[in-house]
């Protein structure tokens, strides 16, 4: 991290307010970015350490944040995929009682007129 | 004749279904723009078949009404989300209001309730330079001077605060006749619900529920259970009955302690709403918890103070030669009549904060002076002056206590904070998600399912990324610190 890159914190907090509006393209432009940060070799003078852990340590308290979110968006997303499966569950007996297209059954034995 | 009768009515059947099944859609069109109308689809239900000679003949379908496609689970999440935003929102509100009491503002050196920090250096730091001259009267007059900011500050911060719990109080209290309104009005409307739609959906009469409960989660924290007949109970959180199927109770408030306490069937549930969320929650833990926190932190201070200082004066001699009442560390007792306090003597330490005030008015009476020394010596200055490095606050210097006062206040906002700016993204969230199934809209629920999904993975990517930079980061600052 330098002067031509963003400070972690503004990328933490860019992050939390995108998964909050739930912004899958800021979220992935982001994940992008990050990657690239991988790549950027460590600092090897003292004082840039020094100026990375600084930012590092400013930013603990937004990554708390971020994690909190991210721990919510969790959550709802088992909320969600528990109304999936719910869901599904109705949307077969709504697809078979809107099948019922054909007025007159033929299959006698089924002892249903409608599919 | 019978058997074309039979059809016809099939056909015909079929044809008003498709009807209503467009009056469904013209509704839905029609209410796109009703806050908390919830988009209704045709529901189908098939007729008994007919067999005539062998041959099975459907019955077509029959449109029976319209079932909403709101989901209880969704809703009750939002509702559950809501309440706790509300409630760390509200709390949130107070604690900034708290802290302005004691932070600077910015580009200032002192705070709403002056710098109470500096005021401390600067009353103890006047006895040191009492020192240098026991007998002047401007040094005299300084002491008395800053023993005057230091008290007043702290008794004005008391004062806020007592003013604010006051304020906070009263807002609680009028949270009772707003929760009262919204469960008369679901009593009523699960009693239409239970009479009109026992076994169905109940249409705008659910959106109305709906919006209803959604209120009430804002206000206080509620659990909701289903009842036959589609009824609803509605509980609190710690499990008094709010509302039962047609019947409602209500809350009634009485002054217990000098504050506002909560009774619901002659019984307080005061603690109870304190924790289960909402507004109200948020209100009462400001109220019954961090106020009294930092209230009780600066009693102590006041009270650490005051006492020590007056301990300290009256041990001593003041420019007139008059000796106080108390007993120096050599054991020696004062032989004057009344005491040399420089401050009101507290009796107890709930209080102190909001009564600290300086008594002493004659700047002569500032014991400088030693027992049995002459009035021109400084012994019981350095005294005084070295309890600011006394741990005489609870084990700290007074100078250490505040600032770690000052801290966890601080800390507590920004829990709060973290926590308050989740929940909002949490209830952001759940509303775009219930949008998407609810409201009428062209998005469909697996749009938004993955819209859902593919947030969490790109934000799980960023997150791991970021706390793999910020761990390697740390790190290396502490191998730099080392080296």
């Amino acid at each position: 991290m330098n002067a031509s890159t963003p400070e972690l914190k503004e990328l933490v907090t860019e992050a939390t307010r995108a998964l909050a509006r739930l912004d899958v393209a800021r979220l992935e432009e982001l994940a992008h970015s990050c990657q690239a940060l991988l790549r950027i070799p460590p600092p090897k003078t003292n004082p840039e350490r020094e100026s990375l852990a600084l930012e590092a340590r400013a930013a603990q308290g937004d990554m708390a944040v971020f994690a909190r979110v991210l721990e919510a968006t969790r959550a709802n997303l088992k909320v969600m995929e528990r109304l999936r499966e719910i869901r599904a569950g109705k949307a077969g007996y709504s697809e078979l009682s809107r099948g019922c297209g054909s007025f007159i059954e033929s299959d006698a034995e089924s002892g249903n007129g409608n599919h | 004749m019978g058997t074309i009768s039979t059809a016809f009515g099939l056909i015909s059947g079929a044809l008003d279904a498709d009807q209503a099944a467009l009056n469904v859609v013209a509704n839905n069109v029609a209410n796109a723009n009703t806050t908390g109308y919830t988009e209704e689809t045709p529901d189908w239900q098939e007729n008994a078949p007919i067999t005539v000679d062998g041959m099975t003949m459907g019955q077509g379908v029959t449109e029976t009404g319209a079932t909403s496609q709101r989901d209880l689970v969704l809703n009750e999440r939002l509702d559950q989300q809501q309440q706790l935003a509300s409630a760390s929102g509200t709390r949130l509100a107070a604690l900034n209001q708290m802290q302005a009491l004691f932070t600077p503002d910015s580009g200032s050196s002192s705070s709403t309730a002056g710098d109470i920090g500096s005021d401390i250096t600067n009353f103890f730091d006047s006895f040191s330079s009492l020192e240098s001259d026991p007998t002047d009267n401007a040094l005299r007059e300084s002491v008395l001077t800053a023993a005057s900011t230091l008290s007043g500050d702290i008794s004005s911060a008391a004062a806020s605060l007592n003013s604010q719990s006051a304020a906070i109080d009263q807002d609680a209290s009028g949270i009772a006749g707003q929760v009262n309104s919204l469960t008369s009005a679901l009593a009523q409307v699960n009693q239409q619900i239970e009479s009109t739609s026992p076994n169905d959906d109940a249409g705008t009469l659910e959106d109305q529920r709906q919006q209803d409960l959604s209120q009430l989660s804002q206000l206080i924290g509620i659990n909701q259970i289903s009842t036959s007949n589609n009824g609803l109970e509605i509980t609190t959180t710690s499990g008094q009955l709010l509302v039962s199927g047609s019947q409602s109770y209500q809350l009634t408030t009485g002054t217990v302690n000098g504050v506002t306490d909560f009774f619901l069937g002659g019984s307080d549930i005061t603690p109870g709403l304190t924790t289960g969320g909402g507004q109200l929650g948020g209100y009462l833990t400001a109220r019954d918890q961090d106020i009294p926190n930092a209230l009780g932190s600066l009693d102590q201070l006041a009270y650490s103070i005051s006492t020590s200082v007056n301990a300290a004066n009256n041990s001593g001699t003041d420019l007139d030669g008059i000796e106080g009442t108390g007993t120096n560390s050599a054991g020696v007792t004062g032989t004057g009549a009344t005491p040399l306090y420089i401050f009101n003597q507290p009796a107890q330490v709930a209080g102190s904060a909001a009564a600290m005030a300086v008594t002493m008015t004659d700047p002569n009476q500032i014991a400088a002076a030693g027992l049995g020394d002459g009035t021109g010596d400084d012994s019981n200055a350095i005294t005084m002056a070295s309890l600011a490095s006394g741990a005489i606050v609870s084990g700290q210097t007074p100078t250490d206590y505040y600032s770690n006062f000052v801290t966890t206040l601080g800390s507590t906002v920004s829990e709060v904070q973290t926590e308050n700016t989740a929940q909002n993204a949490s209830v952001t969230q759940l509303q775009t998600q219930n949008n998407a199934i609810s409201s009428v809209n062209l998005n469909d629920e697996a749009a938004a399912m993955s819209t859902l999904e593919s947030s969490y993975q790109a934000a799980s990517q960023v997150f791991n990324i970021l706390n793999t930079v910020m761990t390697s980061a740390l790190n290396l600052g502490v191998q730099t610190a080392v080296s």
